[in-house]
C-alpha cells in the first residue's frame, strides 16, 4: 500500500509541533555542527586555491630600480635566466608596469608620477613554488634590485592556520554532528511515546510497518534538512561576507582574500555537501529511534 | 476458519500459557473462551493476532498457517481480524467518527469508501447521534461500542474480543454481547475471552475452557462453569439463549442492508 506524502508529511509536522522546544534544539544543533563543517570546507578549498600563484603562473616578481640603466638591467635578467630555481622569465619593461599600475592606482596618484618613476619587472616562474624564499634571499639587495616579491610567506602562513583551524573545527563538528543525532533520536523517541496509543491502535488494525514508521523517519529528515538549511545559510553568509566571491584581479591580486577567490561551483558543491550530511544525520537519528522504540 | 494444532507457548520464567493445545472454530461460530485469570485465554487472542509466536505446533487462519507469514505480511492478516479490549483503547483526541475512520485511514482506504461505511457501522453500534463526541464524554458502554465499531468497521473475517464487558455493569454488558451476537451474524466468526458467567450462562454458545494453559473443556452449548450450570439448572434457568429469548430485537432483518448481505 502506498503511503501518501500528504499524510506523511501532515504528521510529521503534527509531531514537530508538539515537540517543538526539543525540535529547535535539535535543528540548531545541526545547524552549528554543519556551519563549522561547511566553513572549514570553504577555507580548505579556498587555501589550496592560494597556493596557486598569482595571474598568469607568475611566482615572484624581480622589480628593477627604475634609475637601474639597460646593462644592469639585462645583467639581473641573466642571471636570473641561470638561477637553479627559476623556469622561465618574461621581461616587463617600465611602460608595460606604468600602463598596469594606471588600472590599479586612483587618478590623482598616478598624474603625480610619469613612466620613469615606475620600475621595469621580470616576471618569473618558479621550478618549485615553495622555493620562492630562495629567489628573494638570492636578488634581494642585488646592485639594481628594487625588491623581490613572493606570495609564499603570506600564503604559508596563511595556510597553516588554515589547516589547524580546519582540524579544530572538524573535530568540534564531528562531536556536534554526534550530538546533533542523538537529540534528534530522543525528540523521535519523545513523538513515539507520545503517540504509543495511535501506534497500538495502527498496529491492531494492520497498518503496515511503513505506515507506521514514515512520519517518524520523515520528522527526522526535516529536522535534520532544517538545521543543513540555515547551515547553508551561514555558509553563504561567510563567502559573500568575506568577499570570497570576489574574481582574482590584477587590482586585487595582493589580497589573502582575493587569493582565495572560489568559484559559484565550488561553494555550490559545498552546500550540496553540508546539505546531505544534514539528510543523513536526520534520517540516521530517526532510523535508530524507530527501530529501538517503535515496536512494529 | 481457525485451527490450532498442538500449540505450546512459554513466557519467560517458565509460566506456562497455553500447553498442548488443539482446537478448531469455524467460520461463523461464536466462542467464550473461558477460565480463571492466567488461564492462556489472553495468550490464545495474542497469538491469533500474531502478537507472539508458539512455541511449538501449529495455528492456522483463514486457511493460511500464520507461522510461516513472513513479518511483513502480518498487518494484512490483522486486517482480517477486529479487535476489542476491556480497555477500550480508543483515542482520546479524536471523536467517535475519527476514532472509527482512523481504522480505514490507516490501512490506506479512499475518503469515499471512510464517508460511507463509518455512518453504516455508527448506525449498526447506535451512536450515529454522538458521531461527534470526544470519548471522555461517553459512558462506557458507549466507549465500548465504539470500539465495536472501530473493530468492525473493515468487515473482519474474525472479531475478537478480550474481556468487552470487563468494565461494565451487567445491564451494559449485555448490551455489548447483543451487538457482539449480531455481528456474528452477519458471518464473521466472534471469539470472546470473559469471566462474565451470567453473561456466558444466558448465551447458551460454545464455551472452550482453560485452565492454567489446558484445554479442559469443548462444549457446544456451554456455561461458565460447571458449578453455575448446575445453579442455572437448579433455579429453572431457560435453556435457550438469551437470543431466542429476544429474537425480534435481534433479527438480521434489521441490520443495514450492506452488513445483512455478508455471509
Amino acid at each position: 500500500m502506498p503511503v501518501s506524502a500528504a499524510y506523511v508529511s501532515k504528521e510529521a509536522a503534527t509531531n514537530l509541533w508538539r515537540n517543538r522546544l526539543m525540535t529547535v534544539a535539535a535543528i540548531l544543533t545541526v545547524a552549528v555542527s554543519l556551519a563549522l563543517v561547511g566553513s572549514s570546507l570553504l577555507l580548505k578549498q579556498g587555501a589550496s586555491k592560494a597556493t596557486v600563484q598569482w595571474q598568469n603562473g607568475v611566482q615572484a616578481i624581480v622589480w628593477v630600480k627604475p634609475a637601474a640603466g639597460a646593462t644592469l638591467t639585462t645583467s639581473i635578467g641573466s642571471e636570473l635566466h641561470q638561477s637553479p630555481y627559476i623556469k622561465s622569465c618574461v621581461f616587463r619593461s617600465q611602460s608595460y608596469d606604468y600602463s598596469e599600475a594606471k588600472g590599479i592606482l586612483p587618478a590623482d596618484e598616478l598624474d603625480a608620477t610619469s613612466q620613469a618613476d615606475y620600475p621595469s619587472s621580470y616576471r618569473c616562474v618558479l621550478n618549485d613554488p615553495s622555493q620562492a624564499s630562495q629567489v628573494y634571499q638570492q636578488f634581494t639587495g642585488k646592485a639594481g634590485v628594487a625588491s623581490v616579491k613572493y606570495p609564499g610567506q603570506q600564503i604559508k602562513t596563511m595556510q597553516s592556520v588554515i589547516r589547524i583551524l580546519q582540524w579544530v573545527f572538524l573535530s568540534v563538528a564531528v562531536v556536534l554532528l554526534l550530538s546533533a543525532s542523538v537529540l534528534i533520536l530522543n525528540t523521535i523517541r519523545m513523538a513515539i511515546f507520545a503517540r504509543r496509543r495511535e501506534v497500538s491502535v495502527m498496529k491492531l488494525v494492520g497498518a503496515t510497518n511503513w505506515f507506521i514508521r514514515l512520519p517518524f523517519m520523515a520528522e527526522g529528515l526535516i529536522q535534520g534538512l532544517a538545521g543543513a538549511v540555515v547551515a547553508v545559510l551561514v555558509v553563504l553568509a561567510l563567502y559573500f561576507g568575506i568577499g570570497l566571491d570576489t574574481p582574482k584581479t590584477a587590482a586585487n591580486q595582493g589580497s589573502i582574500i582575493a587569493q582565495m577567490s572560489l568559484g559559484g561551483w565550488e561553494v555550490a558543491g559545498t552546500c550540496i555537501l553540508v546539505a546531505v550530511v544534514g539528510v543523513v544525520v536526520g534520517v540516521v537519528g530517526s532510523a535508530f529511534a524507530v527501530r529501538r522504540f517503535l515496536d512494529v | 476458519m481457525i485451527k490450532f494444532q498442538n500449540v505450546t507457548k512459554t513466557y519467560k520464567g517458565s509460566t506456562v500459557a497455553l500447553r498442548d493445545c488443539s482446537v478448531e472454530i469455524d467460520k461463523g461460530e461464536f466462542v467464550f473462551l473461558v477460565g480463571p485469570s492466567g488461564s492462556g485465554k489472553t495468550t490464545f487472542i495474542r497469538l491469533l493476532l500474531r502478537e507472539e509466536m508458539p512455541d511449538s505446533g501449529r495455528i492456522w487462519e483463514a486457511g493460511k498457517e500464520i507461522g510461516h507469514l513472513a513479518k511483513w505480511r502480518i498487518p494484512y492478516l490483522r486486517r482480517n481480524i477486529g479487535c476489542v479490549f476491556q480497555d477500550f483503547r480508543l483515542l482520546p483526541n479524536k471523536s467517535v467518527f475519527e476514532n472509527v475512520a482512523f481504522a480505514l485511514e490507516v490501512i490506506g482506504r479512499p475518503k469515499h469508501v471512510i464517508a460511507t461505511q463509518v455512518p453504516q457501522v455508527l448506525d449498526l453500534v447506535g451512536l450515529t447521534k454522538k458521531r461527534d463526541n470526544l470519548p471522555h464524554e461517553l459512558s462506557g458502554g458507549e466507549q465500548q461500542r465504539v470500539a465495536v465499531a472501530r473493530a468492525f468497521v473493515n468487515r473482519p473475517l474474525i472479531l475478537l474480543a478480550d474481556e468487552p464487558t470487563g468494565n461494565l455493569d451487567p445491564t451494559t454488558s449485555l448490551g455489548i454481547m447483543k451487538l457482539l451476537d449480531r455481528i456474528n451474524r452477519t458471518g464473521t466468526t466472534v471469539i470472546i475471552a470473559t469471566h462474565d458467567a451470567g453473561m456466558v450462562d444466558q448465551m447458551r454458545r460454545r464455551v472452550i475452557e482453560l485452565d492454567r494453559g489446558v484445554l479442559v473443556r469443548d462444549q457446544a452449548h456451554g456455561v461458565y462453569g460447571i458449578d453455575s450450570a448446575t445453579a442455572a439448572a437448579g433455579a429453572g434457568s431457560p435453556t435457550g439463549s438469551m437470543v431466542e429469548q429476544a429474537p425480534t430485537a435481534l433479527s438480521t432483518n434489521e441490520l443495514p442492508d450492506s452488513f445483512a448481505a455478508r455471509t
